[in-house]
């Protein structure tokens, strides 16, 4: 099972020390296959809307930073139970802070993606 | 914490760690089977502690924790028992700390090198005194952190079974004394591979699982990737773990697109490589990269790899490297020397310098009695003398191969190759039938043209041609006594009574000329019959068949039209504006109707499917224009209902009207088919397509397809099923039998243009236009 982990901003600032924890964290996790894909974001970015055909791209407004995703990680784990723990371990390095965890639906996840 | 279930979470935490448990537990007290009782232990205490007490800041430390404590607890009765009562109450009394010491020695020594400890318990699992069942089980379950009803489920086997495994294997490990240690020197690499041949296995397990009945099956493929990643974590200089780990993720990385949407199995070459996982690809090439950096000579494991990896980097098949796969396998067959692999070669070798190479290979290993009883020995070869053109060998190693295989899907492959060939080997039969006949004709009328004014001249003469041998005689006996007005009836009877037909050949011409007859008339003079008037009596009663159809009946005409220009009976050209027709791959040929009659009569099929199927065939109308009815787009008392998307109505008949009231029931919105079950939460359909009654969602058409294939299995005498697309097109057929005009068929089936009716031109799989 896949999950996305998202941060919210607002959260403190990283110094040397939980940088260099958090490293180690994600060259572990890397290491074991569990981390597939990480990275921080850019504040706000781009905004697109698509309506009745015709699509905009503005620079905002966008929600307040603290709502804003700054970070995501997506993960291999074999159970949501398993993505939580993980998480949870990323928190403790971090401190502070609030995101979320959503499970990525594969193929095997698709009705009548399979005979049953 | 809220949401999840405590069970749930120490089964999570415990699958997280418990390598590091048991393999920290088996050095603090050399047993094994101890070892994983004691870790035991402690999930038995974390299940009974955090539902109330709340679920450990840390928990995988807290479960280490306790089950060092039990470890300890362990050790210190032991030491106890040892000494001796006397012994021991001395000791207390002159040294209480003693034992203590110890312990503590232990432990701090246990939080150092765990994850050598994980290796050494690894080696451990997968030691020789054991069984390779034994093997797979002891180290799904200690590294794996697998429940026995979850390996259990995973192989097919009662738990009891594997239970019993486990159990057997412990001991085994504990009779043999088996030292916990990684080995080295030469033993090191023999049991290395043991471990990689384990660990393939497992994953091995989950990938041949196709039947997709229990998801615990295909989640072996994760499992085995992950203790392949462990591995390579803990020998980062073993190229071949490095190997192993790529081959895994780059298998793992087809997964998606290597089973079609009723289970079927699709083979590398016809995947849609869009479906590839391009992650775990990437894995796979950096694992590869990894082993490269490992050094030594190319292993089993890194030359598969590398294989995997030339199709991965081949954006379509046609972008292959042959020629370096054929080299890959060239130097794997030298460390790898197995038949399969052989015969793997074999493929490669036809694909990079064409299918005789192969087959010449494939060809040397069919005597091997390894390979006696694989289905992929006759598929291979069979694929081979297709290309080859060899159709009715390939069609005979086929079947073959459909006749040894276990799983159902690949026989329907298989057996549908098998009928694909027949047709082949017949229209190439055919065609050099009709070749042969056309030159024999040509070479007839040439030798006959000096001759031909003769005969004329003798006929009118009244003179009896006696002297001519044989069938001339007959024929010219006739045209004689007809004054050369030879009638259609009559020239149909001398063409098909000539010596040296097969009776084959005289049922498929008389169908043709019998059509021939009942539209223009047995007495009419064949000179009279023009070639405009052919043409319509085909289109009106072959207008609808399969190409293949057409087309042999094409073939009987002109066969007839030569026979009778040469002897001046018919104009020439009398089959000249029929064309040839495409026969497309996979053309469809009409269900027989009394099977479809028996499928009506079923008396357990249930009302959606009955109705559905019922009302395809008599609106022969495409499958996916049914299934976006809506309940409110039906005309009951009219028959019919509106496809809004096509703005075409579609029509049926009496049994579809008698099943659809009860079917709708008391809706009176929403989609007219509905799905088994509601939609999960991440598939949420829009709001057309979701009933509002129910909550349910509209029938797909890969479901609503599977359904029909399910039920029609065992009336298709290929095994597979038919597909509603060939429900559709049957009954065009019927209706075409029984005489309806292609305008007549092309307003009831919303077909756009006779000429897709013509051809049989597949209907393109609607684009997700539902569910």
């Amino acid at each position: 099972m896949r999950f996305l982990m998202t941060t919210k901003g607002g959260s403190r600032t990283p110094d040397a020390e939980m940088m260099a924890e958090m490293g180690a964290f994600i060259e572990e996790m890397t290491r074991t296959g569990v981390l597939l894909a990480t990275g921080g974001l850019e504040p706000g970015g781009l905004r697109m809307i698509s309506s009745g055909g015709e699509i905009t791209v503005t620079d905002g407004p966008f929600t307040e930073a603290k709502e804003a995703i700054v970070s995501f990680a997506l993960i291999e784990a074999r159970s949501r139970e398993e993505a939580v723990e993980l998480a949870r371990r990323f928190w403790k390095i971090v401190g502070d802070g609030e995101g979320s965890i959503q499970q990525v639906f594969g193929p095997e996840d698709a009705p009548g993606g399979g005979p049953r | 914490m809220t949401s999840l279930d405590s069970h749930r979470v120490v089964d999570a935490v415990w699958k997280m760690e418990s390598a590091r448990i048991v393999a920290g537990l088996v050095r603090m007290i050399g047993d094994v089977g101890l070892a994983e009782e004691l870790a035991q232990d402690a999930v038995l205490a974390a299940l009974e502690q955090w539902p109330e007490a709340g679920v450990p800041d840390n928990p995988g430390a807290w479960l280490m924790a306790v089950a060092k404590r039990r470890a300890v607890d362990h050790l210190r009765r032991e030491e106890r028992r040892d000494r001796g009562q006397e012994l021991l109450a001395r000791d207390l009394a002159t040294r209480p700390d003693e034992g203590e010491r110890d312990v503590d020695e232990v432990v701090d020594a246990l939080d150092g090198e765990v994850g050598d400890d994980v290796l050494r318990l690894m080696f451990v699992s997968c030691h020789p005194v054991l069984s390779t069942e034994a093997r797979v089980a002891l180290t799904l379950r200690l590294i794996g952190g697998l429940r026995t009803d979850e390996i259990a489920r995973a192989f097919l086997v009662s738990e009891s079974a594997v239970a019993q495994r486990i159990v057997r294997a412990k001991r085994a490990l504990a009779d043999a004394n088996v030292p916990f240690e990684v080995p080295s020197g030469p033993e090191r690499a023999a049991r290395m591979s043991s471990v990689l041949e384990v660990v393939y296995l497992v994953f091995n397990e989950g990938y041949s699982a196709t039947a997709g009945d229990d998801l615990m099956r295909p989640s072996l493929c994760l499992e085995a990737l992950r203790l392949g990643r462990v591995l390579a974590e803990l020998a980062p200089d073993e190229a071949e773990v490095h190997g192993l780990v790529a081959l895994m993720e780059l298998q793992q990385s087809r997964s998606a697109a290597r089973t079609g949407p009723s289970g079927e199995p699709v083979v590398l070459h016809e995947q849609n490589r869009g479906r590839w996982d391009p992650l775990l690809i990437r894995r796979g090439f950096a694992a590869l990269l990894r082993a490269r950096q490992a050094g030594g000579p190319l292993g089993p494991y890194v030359l598969q790899a590398a294989i995997a990896a030339c199709h991965a980097r081949a954006a379509t098949p046609e972008e292959t490297d042959w020629p370096q796969i054929a080299a890959l396998y060239e130097a794997l067959v030298r460390v790898l020397p197995t038949p399969v692999v052989q015969l793997n070669r074999a493929v490669a070798l036809a694909m990079a310098h064409g299918p005789r190479a192969g087959l010449t290979l494939v060809d040397a290993l069919t005597g091997e009695p390894a390979l006696k009883g694989y289905h992929l020995l006759p598929a291979v070869r069979g694929d081979m003398l297709a290309r080859l053109g060899r159709h009715d060998e390939a069609r005979t190693e086929f079947e073959r191969a459909a006749s040894l295989t276990r799983n159902t899907a690949e026989r329907a492959v298989l057996l549908r190759r098998a009928a694909t060939c027949a047709q082949e080997a017949q229209d190439a039969a055919r065609e050099a039938r009709e070749a042969r006949e056309a030159r024999e004709g040509r070479e007839g009328r040439e030798a006959r043209e000096g001759r031909e004014a003769r005969e004329g001249r003798e006929a009118r003469e009244g003179r009896n041609e006696a002297a001519e041998a044989g069938v001339g005689r007959d024929e010219v006996a006739e045209a004689g006594a007809t004054g050369g007005d030879v009638t259609l009836g009559r020239a149909m009877t001398l063409f098909l009574t000539r010596p040296g037909l097969s009776a084959d050949t005289v049922r498929s011409y008389n169908q043709t000329l019998t059509r021939l007859c009942r539209h223009l008339g047995e007495d009419v003079p064949l000179r009279d019959v023009t070639s405009h008037r052919v043409a319509e009596v085909f289109a009106a009663t072959w207008g609808t068949a399969a190409g293949a159809t057409w087309n042999r009946h094409r073939a009987a005409l002109r066969s007839f039209a030569a026979w009778a220009a040469e002897r001046g009976w018919a104009a020439a050209g009398l089959a000249a504006p029929l064309d040839r027709r495409p026969e497309p791959r996979g053309r469809i040929r009409p269900i027989d109707r009394s099977l479809l009659e028996s499928l009506w009569q079923r008396p357990d099929l249930p009302p959606r499917e009955r109705t559905l199927w019922l009302l395809l065939y008599e609106s022969a109308a495409p499958a996916e224009w049914a299934l976006s009815l809506n309940v409110d787009d039906l005309d009951l008392p009219g028959m019919r209902g509106e496809v809004k998307a096509r703005g075409h109505w579609l029509r049926w008949q009496s049994g579809t009207a008698a099943l659809l009231p009860l079917l709708v029931g008391d809706r009176r919105r929403g989609p007219l088919f509905l799905a088994d079950r509601r939609p999960g939460p991440g598939r949420r359909p829009a709001a057309a397509d979701l009933c509002p009654h129910t909550g349910r969602g509209r029938l797909s058409y890969e479901r609503a397809e599977y359904l029909f294939k399910r039920a029609t299995a065992e009336l298709d005498p290929e095994g597979g099923g038919y597909t509603l697309h060939r429900l559709r097109h049957s009954r065009l057929a019927h209706l075409g039998e029984d005489g309806w005009s292609a305008p007549m068929l092309m307003s009831l089936s919303g077909h756009a243009s006779a000429r897709t009716l013509h051809g049989f031109v597949r209907v393109p799989r609607p684009a997700d236009t539902v569910a």
